[in-house]
């Protein structure tokens, strides 16, 4: 009986794993790959990668560009339904006028945003309402922790991160990372198990060859020049004249980074490269420098100056103040444009240009930002009968900021063309350095000894007498050149007689230049002169500037002063 | 007689066996719950140092520094020409004896 029992148990027990078996095979042969899609549909959750750009740090690693979370707010507007209390109390919250926030709703569709990347505490207060039909979705957004600082060479992102302006434009590649999408598994009740996949991607950092506290000396001081002049803009440019790092670039008036928005097109304009201006008597350096190394002129050679004109074609330049027998140090000193006008003479136009293009006028520097212009000076063969006595006197020419700061710095370097640039390293998200920038390559344009010939006589010219007076400092050297240019009226194609550009560009300590600065003020009002307006601008930064830099004083040794150290 | 058990053992042994597997892919999915969790927690914890990182840098920004020391008007700017920088003494170090050989020029 017992026996009887167990055979038929047996036989029940394997006929049903039998056909537990059949109906397994069945499922997982015949069936797999239909239900395979169907489970992957329920169990799959498909989510873009984040991605992250970059951060940008200055010299000293301090943040000028990050990332942050926040929130964004949509809504699906089959679900949210039309109830105008609601529609009323989250336009006030979220700042909105309730038709605005109506249109973007009324839009078609299940989907539609109301307000992109939140402040964390406005999302709180919309959660709060307890709206059904509303949802959040994190968003990275660019975070500029300066505002204002280096807003035109850190440059901003629009709402969908894309590159705008500035290093975040011309290092987008290097900034910005491939997304994509991964597969997460989740549950019936959507709760999303660990897939172990990463779910963002990082861009590379980058680290520019600004200083915070140097760029801050800068913005502030061509603030206050702006102010106090009552003048249309402000340029200034600090550069290493050795090896073409910018130090500090700015412009006035400047814009806040986190709402580009707000500014106008006017206060996003990176005038240090992308503004032509007539140098005026700073680019008496250059047929300067050139009639020294063509040894047309020596520091002592004299130019009888006391006609107080010279005619040069239908022409004729004239000097601010009649003046007697100069020597040639005396001309640039005293920044005589008939002295000027006399050597260019003696040089000739097709060595004018020569050294001109040397200089790098009328092409572009290279420099690693957007939207820099090459300037313009003519070849010889399309120079009027007067440009022979315009082109020397910094007229008929037209430059950036930065290709006459870079000009100069040939002079404190010794002779060599730097090339400008503002980022130093591409680091990976890992902390690899994957690109620097630090041996840039530079040419050598004059001989070393017409580069300390003239950078003595730019010294005369911050000395007690010299043009640039204001810019000297009691206890440095201090070497440099002003320069007052006219702006073109473009209603009566004349040189204005109340619009000038004032600039002043030299390097301090003048014998072992640290620094090299340009400051160019447009359009002064009170005072037009480059040696009233923008020479104490340019002392002020470079005095603050050393401070910052923790510079030993020069006089330390004949004044007895306590040996500067750190 | 033998058989009688052995099937029913190996049965057994098979039932046992599925639901070993089964409770080792439950465990697997308990665990990846819990990753998963945990994953939302340090993404959570991420974000906020990201902020708190952010609020930092500008915190520590330059103009920010200087307006907070302007309203206390505790701190002013020296004039460079007034400071005088004084070389750091060294930290007073122990005698220390040595056997060897001093060099030329060497203190």
């Amino acid at each position: 009986m017992h026996r009887k029992r167990g055979i038929i148990l047996n036989t029940i027990i394997i006929f049903s794993f039998f056909a537990v078996s059949l109906r397994l095979v069945d499922l997982m042969v015949f069936e797999h790959r239909r239900l395979a899609e169907r489970a992957k549909l329920q169990h799959v959750k498909v989510e873009e990668v984040q991605v992250r750009r970059g951060a940008i740090f200055d010299r000293c690693g301090r943040e000028l560009a990050l990332n942050i979370e926040l929130e964004s707010l949509y809504c699906d507007p089959e679900n949210l339904g039309p109830d105008h209390e609601n529609l009323k109390r989250l336009a006030s919250t979220i700042s909105r006028e309730p038709h605005a926030v109506l249109a973007r709703i009324t839009t078609g569709g299940r989907f539609a945003w109301i307000e992109r990347k939140l402040e964390p505490s406005i999302a709180e207060k919309v959660r709060a309402l307890n709206i059904k039909g509303l949802g959040f979705i994190k968003e990275a957004k660019r975070f500029y922790p300066k505002g204002e600082l280096a807003a035109h060479i850190v440059g901003f992102v629009g709402i969908d991160n894309q590159p705008l302006e500035g290093i975040e434009l011309r290092y987008d590649k290097y900034l910005t990372a491939i997304g994509g999408k991964v597969s997460l598994g989740r549950d019936a009740n959507g709760k999303t198990l660990s897939g172990g996949v990463n779910k963002e991607a990082k861009g590379n950092n980058l680290v520019l060859t600004l200083d915070e506290g140097l760029q801050y000396i800068v913005e502030k001081e061509i603030e206050k020049a702006v102010v106090k002049w009552r003048a249309k803009a402000a340029t200034a440019i600090m550069m290493n004249p050795y090896t073409g790092e910018i130090l500090a670039l700015a412009n006035s008036p400047a814009y806040d980074l986190n709402s580009p928005g707000k500014a106008s097109g006017f206060e996003r304009r990176n005038r240090a490269v992308t503004d032509c201006y007539e140098p005026g008597s700073t680019f008496k350096m250059i047929v300067g420098t050139a009639a020294l190394e063509e040894k047309i002129v020596r520091p002592d050679t004299l130019f009888d100056v006391s006609r107080g004109g010279i005619d040069v074609g239908r022409k004729t330049i004239r000097d601010a103040h009649r003046r007697g027998v100069l020597t040639f140090r005396e001309v640039i000193e005293k920044s005589s444009n008939v002295g000027s006008v006399m050597t260019g003479i003696r040089l000739g136009k097709e060595r004018i240009y020569k050294y001109a293009k040397l200089f790098g006028i009328g092409e572009k520097t290279g420099i690693d930002l957007p939207g820099e212009v090459s300037g313009w000076i003519r070849p010889p063969e399309k120079w009027s009968g007067t440009s022979l006595g315009a082109i020397p006197i910094g007229q008929e020419v037209a430059v950036t900021p930065l290709q006459m700061v870079r000009a100069y710095a040939a002079i404190a370097n010794g002779g060599f063309l730097v090339k400008p640039h503002v980022v130093s390293e591409i680091i990976s998200p890992e902390g690899q350095v994957l690109v620097s920038f630090k041996d840039k390559e530079k040419k050598r344009i004059l001989s070393q000894s017409t580069a300390d010939t003239f950078r003595e006589i730019l010294k005369g010219v911050v000395a007690e007498g010299g043009t640039g007076e204001k810019a000297s400092l009691h206890d440095f050297d201090v070497a440099g050149k002003t320069g007052t240019a006219q702006i073109i009226d473009p209603q009566t194609k004349r040189y204005s007689k109340e619009k000038y550009v004032s600039s002043f560009v030299g390097f301090v300590p003048a014998d072992e230049p640290k620094i090299a600065l340009i400051v160019v003020v447009y359009e002064p009002r009170g005072q037009i002169y480059g040696g009233e307006v923008a020479a104490p601008v340019f002392k002020e930064i470079v005095d603050k500037s050393l401070t910052y830099l923790t510079s030993p004083r020069e006089d330390n040794h004949y004044k007895n002063l306590l040996l500067v150290s750190r | 007689m033998f058989s009688l058990f052995l099937i029913p053992l190996c049965i057994l042994l098979l039932l046992l066996g599925m639901f070993g597997v089964v409770w080792v892919r439950a465990s697997v999915v308990k665990l990846e719950y819990k990753i998963g969790e945990l994953e939302k927690k340090k993404e959570e914890c991420l974000r906020a140092k990201r902020m708190l990182l952010a609020e930092k840098a500008s915190l520590l920004s330059f103009e920010r520094v200087e307006a907070s020391m302007g309203k206390d008007r505790r701190f002013i700017f020296p004039e460079r020409a007034r400071v005088v920088h004084v070389e750091k003494q060294k930290e007073p170090q122990p005698y220390k004896a040595s056997l060897e050989k001093k060099q030329p020029g060497q203190p």
